[in-house]
């Protein structure tokens, strides 16, 4: 029946709006086909409008920053950050020389110190009852004691005397209420520490041979039953220290000297910026009103129409009258600090000298007994000629420095994309610079890609070319489920197991060659690459799997029949001809860990900071943050339409095109292969 | 592969020590290829394991229903932990430590410490997680079968076909958490909603008011809520949904079709009748893999559904004299506890203790139970299927 009507459709030709019935299915079906690329665009729409009017909201910030004299100041403050660095490293390298000889007493101290805080606060609610309990418990007793010394004492009015009496049954019931309860807390909380001595999270991190741990443990115990009295073996082990101290420090006077000369150094510099730091802060608020002002004014001007209360008119009149509309006095203001740069060059020229003076002063490296005392001065005399570069360069940049210049649009957009700060909400600027989380995602990928490929592929070439049916049948299905696993789940796996176990292991004395071992700190970069690479296993393992299953037959036969082995024929044949198609899944294995956000979220340790690379591998012990990480964080935390907002979606934009170009660059490879597998 | 049959099935082959050495090695390799298969395996058995040992014990017990039932008919509540009189350290979720505070006025507690959304159950997470994925799933169905459908019965070779499959190739591959920035751009803050005339936005893009009516059309977005989350989720899905129902459908014979052709019926009588029903058990099972997926992800939802907090199931309305198609309206445009981001939430947003590792534990054992019993239930039916239908 439904025919018959087609056919007198068909007959007429034309249906509803010239389209026949087959036409207008065929046109709802397609509509559907064709939303994918609706929805790719709608995509970059969507990115590119709340994204839009960063590059000018950015560009115009950095203007600000250099029109306000806040990047002069960033160019003078070069001089003084890497004199921090240096600073901090010789410094370093003194205690490090004055405690050699009592190195390993310090590391106990300092051992009972840090587990004596963590035990504390495993018993720190009964142990504030407990004050509380004694306060009221001494309270009571005092009075007591007052009133039955009262009564005992000189004749009393009988009022006085009734009422005193009256009371000292309240007294005896508080303290015979509170007495149990202090003893049950005083057990609880012996307790309390016995268990958590026992236990080995208190001890996690401290490396203490078994009989300093039982020393601690006592002593700990020892503190906590007699309060505020020192152990003995904890007072000797301080004026122990404290002796090999005094007996050092004339020895290291020179040392100490030339270490103090070389810190004080950079006080006249400092001195010379932090004027110009306040002015340049000021004048940016006043750049900032200024901005601002215009849109006020009017809406103040707006109010007062609007009211009919006279007094309100006149009051927002007066109000509207008083912002300043002025532009801020940038040419004054840049004067001064032009007038600042001869007095700079002559502060460095001094600064020199005194470095100098004092790197005269220092011992030779080969003088010293500590080893991280050799490095760290090693460390100093390395980065000093560097440094020495970089006051060069701050001389000649605050020479140059112009406030006027304008601030060239391609240089504002460079210093987003390889920018090194991402430092937002703060007073002085703000930076958004991509390469902090850049470098974290693509670490955490590198990682992630490493160990999982290995795995991946064994396990697809295992599954493919060697596992019996029966095998298959189980493998298969559950390197699915590992794909079910959420990432979330994953996430929380890492923060509560992964990451524990990773820094125990870490601390095992054998594995210490280990670059990067121990590890610092339980959520780093490492941990985040093994999720992600157990992660991306099944992506990568699938879809090797059917670039090995794709491989024609007739190679293998072919291959087997020319008498090579069966390893033979995997390796040389079968792998190499599917290579295109496991570069491609190993793309977009790429592809798929870089865009994960759970787990780096959770797990990466969330530290906006290009990891340190100049430990080498070790610095896969760094907590880094991501590109996915930071727009996750923060989203949801900063205004609508802010210039941090629209950062959040130039990152999500960046993030998009590199998926795009990984999947792109697979597609390629990909075609490449079926030209090749036909 | 034995170096004996080596030999003898090779008979260029020289039988010599350099032969034996490279048997050995090849039997090493093949060692190394099946540890590092079973080393996955391995790890995903400690991960499993671990959460099992750990959350089993919250979400089962030994008296009577053997299922710890608060956990499955309550809403996340603070925790608060206290002191009794007898000086035992106790934990209650706030109501019912409300509840015994107000039924014993005369006892003595302190408290010691309270923790957000670690007390009471998963129900609001649950129910929310479950609404997410129903409205998702109608959507990414909907859209994606019949683009598959015109994928596979429609299209001929062309540019466009081309452009519309690198498309969703692409799309497959665009991150989870641009998804979500996506979706708050496009849902949240952009799409067409009804408003009052004079309740429209400041950020609408563009709205004009209906005649005859105090309402407006406003191009503001929804808002963060469940019909933006489950929209944003539906598009993520879509090209895995695309995909597997395509192929599916690439599964049924052609015969199916050119006989029902033959037979003079139309192109669409033909996939109705003798393409839709074979290809319909495949679909299902892509469906529930694509349930899996969503219910996993926390990304896309995070800015555009989900909230830590809610104190009331999603059904209950605020206003009780509200018309049928108010409180339709109330139901989708209202914000909702996801499994995942209560997950999040307590993993990561809230003070670590030992108190709140029953919820994190209970909350990620049911997640994954969940999880993998869709995984499961899409595995045995494609096996099903497998055997079932021969062509």
């Amino acid at each position: 029946m439904d025919s018959g009507k087609q056919r007198r459709f068909a007959k007429r030709g034309k249906g509803f709006l010239g389209l026949t019935r087959a036409d207008a299915i065929r046109y709802f079906f397609g509509g559907n086909a064709s939303l994918a690329i609706f929805i790719l665009l709608l995509i970059c729409v969507f990115l590119f409008k709340e994204a839009a009017g960063f590059l000018p909201g950015h560009h115009a910030g950095l203007t600000k920053w250099r029109r306000s004299g806040q990047e002069f100041v960033d160019i003078l403050n070069v001089a003084v950050d890497g004199h921090t660095r240096l600073g901090s490293a010789l410094n370093i390298g003194y205690f490090a020389e004055l405690n050699a000889t009592s190195k390993a007493e310090q590391q106990q101290l300092f051992s009972y110190r840090a587990v004596l805080q963590r035990v504390k606060g495993t018993v720190r609610g009964p142990a504030g009852r407990l004050k509380k309990l004694l306060k009221e418990f001494t309270e009571a007793g005092e009075k007591l004691a007052e009133a039955e010394q009262d009564l005992a004492g000189a004749d009393l009015d009988p009022a006085r005397q009734a009422s005193l009496r009256a009371a000292l049954p309240g007294y005896r019931a508080v303290i015979a209420e509170v007495e149990p309860r202090i003893a049950m807390l005083e057990e609880r909380i012996a307790e309390g520490v016995a268990e958590a001595l026992a236990g080995d999270e208190v001890w996690e991190g401290q490396n203490l041979v078994a009989d300093d741990r039982e020393a601690v443990a006592e002593a700990i115990c020892d503190q906590f039953e007699a309060a505020e009295q020192k152990h003995p073996w904890v007072a000797g082990l301080e004026d122990f220290v404290r002796e090999k101290k005094a007996e050092r420090t004339p020895q290291l006077a020179g040392f100490k000297e030339a270490v103090t000369a070389f810190r004080n150094a950079i006080r006249p510099v400092k001195d010379l910026i932090s004027p110009l730091r306040e002015a340049a802060s000021e004048l940016k608020q006043q750049a900032i009103a200024a901005e601002s002002a215009p849109k006020r004014k009017a809406a103040l001007l707006a109010g007062a129409e609007a009211t009919n209360d006279l007094a309100e008119r006149a009051r927002k009149l007066a109000a509207a009258e008083a912002v300043v509309v002025a532009a801020p006095p940038y040419d004054e203001v840049a004067e001064g600090f032009y007038a600042e740069t001869a007095a700079f060059e002559a502060v460095v020229a001094d600064l020199r000298k005194e470095i100098d003076a004092a790197v005269e002063a220092l011992p030779a490296t080969g003088e010293l007994a500590d080893p991280s005392a050799r490095e760290n001065l090693e460390r100093f005399r390395n980065s000093l000629a560097d440094y020495r570069e970089s006051l060069d360069r701050a001389v000649a940049r605050a020479k140059d420095w112009r406030h006027d210049e304008p601030y060239p649009q391609v240089k504002s957009f460079l210093v987003f994309l390889i920018g090194k700060e991402w430092i937002t909400n703060s007073s002085w600027h703000d930076f958004y610079g991509l390469m902090p989380l850049f470098t974290g995602s693509l670490l955490i990928s590198m990682i992630a890609l490493v160990v999982s490929v290995p795995f991946a592929l064994g396990a697809a070439i295992y599954v493919n070319q060697m596992a019996s049916r029966r095998e298959q049948n189980l493998i298969k299905p559950a390197i699915e489920f590992i794909q079910a696993i959420p990432s979330v789940v994953l996430g929380f796996f890492g923060i509560m197991v992964l990451g524990t176990l990773l820094r125990d292991v870490s601390q095992v004395s054998w594995l210490a060659w280990v670059p990067g071992f121990p590890l610092q700190e339980r959520l780093n970069i490492l941990n985040a690459g093994l999720l992600l690479a157990f992660m991306a296993v099944p992506t990568i393992f699938t879809l090797c799997e059917d670039a090995l299953n794709n491989v024609p037959q007739a190679y293998a036969s072919g291959a087997l029949a020319l008498g090579a082995t069966r390893m033979q024929t995997i390796l040389r044949i079968i792998v190499p001809t599917a290579l295109s198609g496991i570069i491609a899944a190993v793309l977009l294995g790429f592809g798929r860990i870089i865009g994960e956000t759970m787990v780096v979220l959770l797990v990466a340790g969330g530290k906006i900071q290009i990891p340190d690379f100049s430990k080498g591998i070790g610095v896969v012990g760094e907590a880094a943050h991501t590109m996915t990480g930071i727009i996750a964080q923060e989203t949801g935390e900063v205004d609508r339409g802010s210039l941090h907002w629209r950062a959040l979606f130039m990152v999500g934009l960046v993030l998009f095109s590199i998926s795009l170009a990984v999947n792109w660059g697979a597609q390629i490879i990909l075609r490449r292969f079926q030209r090749h597998g036909t | 592969m034995s170096d004996q049959e080596d030999r003898t099935g090779n008979p260029f082959a020289a039988p010599s020590r350099h032969a034996d050495r490279r048997a050995s090695r090849e039997r090493l390799l093949a060692v190394l290829f099946r540890l590092l298969t079973y080393a996955i395996l391995a790890c995903a058995m400690g991960i499993f394991l671990g959460v099992v040992i750990r959350g089993a014990p919250v979400i089962f017990q030994a008296q009577a229903p053997f299922i710890n039932t608060d956990f499955f008919t309550q809403l996340p509540e603070t925790l608060v932990v206290y002191e009794d009189a007898q000086g035992e350290v106790r934990k209650l979720s706030a109501t019912r430590f409300e509840e015994m505070r107000s039924a014993n006025p005369d006892r003595q507690f302190s408290i010691v410490d309270s923790y957000s959304y670690s007390g009471g159950g998963i129900l609001g997470p649950l129910v929310g997680t479950a609404l997410l994925i129903a409205i998702c799933m109608v959507i990414s169905l909907s859209v994606g079968i019949a683009a598959a459908i015109y994928l596979n019965e429609y299209s001929s070779k062309g540019r466009f076909m081309a452009a519309v499959r690198l498309a969703i190739l692409n799309l497959a591959g665009v991150p989870s958490i641009v998804f979500g920035l996506f979706g708050l751009g496009l849902f949240c803050l952009a799409a067409p909603n009804l408003v009052p005339v004079d309740e429209i936005a400041d950020r609408s893009i563009f709205s004009f008011a209906i005649p005859f009516t105090s309402a407006a059309i406003s191009f503001e977005g929804w808002g963060a809520c469940m019909l933006a989350g489950g929209c944003t989720l539906a598009i993520m899905i879509l090209p895995v949904i695309i995909t597997a129902a395509e192929e599916s459908l690439r599964a049924v014979p052609h015969g199916f079709r050119e006989a029902s052709l033959a037979l003079g019926a139309t192109r669409w009588q033909t996939i109705r009748k003798s393409v839709l029903p074979y290809a319909f058990p495949g679909m299902l099972t892509a469906s529930i893999l694509g349930i899996t997926r969503v219910a996993g992800e926390t990304a896309p939802i995070m800015f555009t559904a989900a909230v830590a907090h809610k104190d009331k199931l999603p059904w209950i309305g605020d206003d009780p004299e509200a018309s049928w198609i108010g409180r339709l309206l109330e139901f989708f445009f209202q914000s909702v506890q996801a499994l995942p981001y209560h997950i999040y939430t307590v993993a990561a947003k809230i003070p670590q203790s030992d108190y709140n590792r029953d919820m994190q534990y209970g909350s990620v054992f049911v997640f994954m139970a969940l999880v993998f019993f869709f995984a499961a239930l899409s595995i045995w039916l494609r096996a099903r299927i497998r055997r079932k239908l021969h062509w």
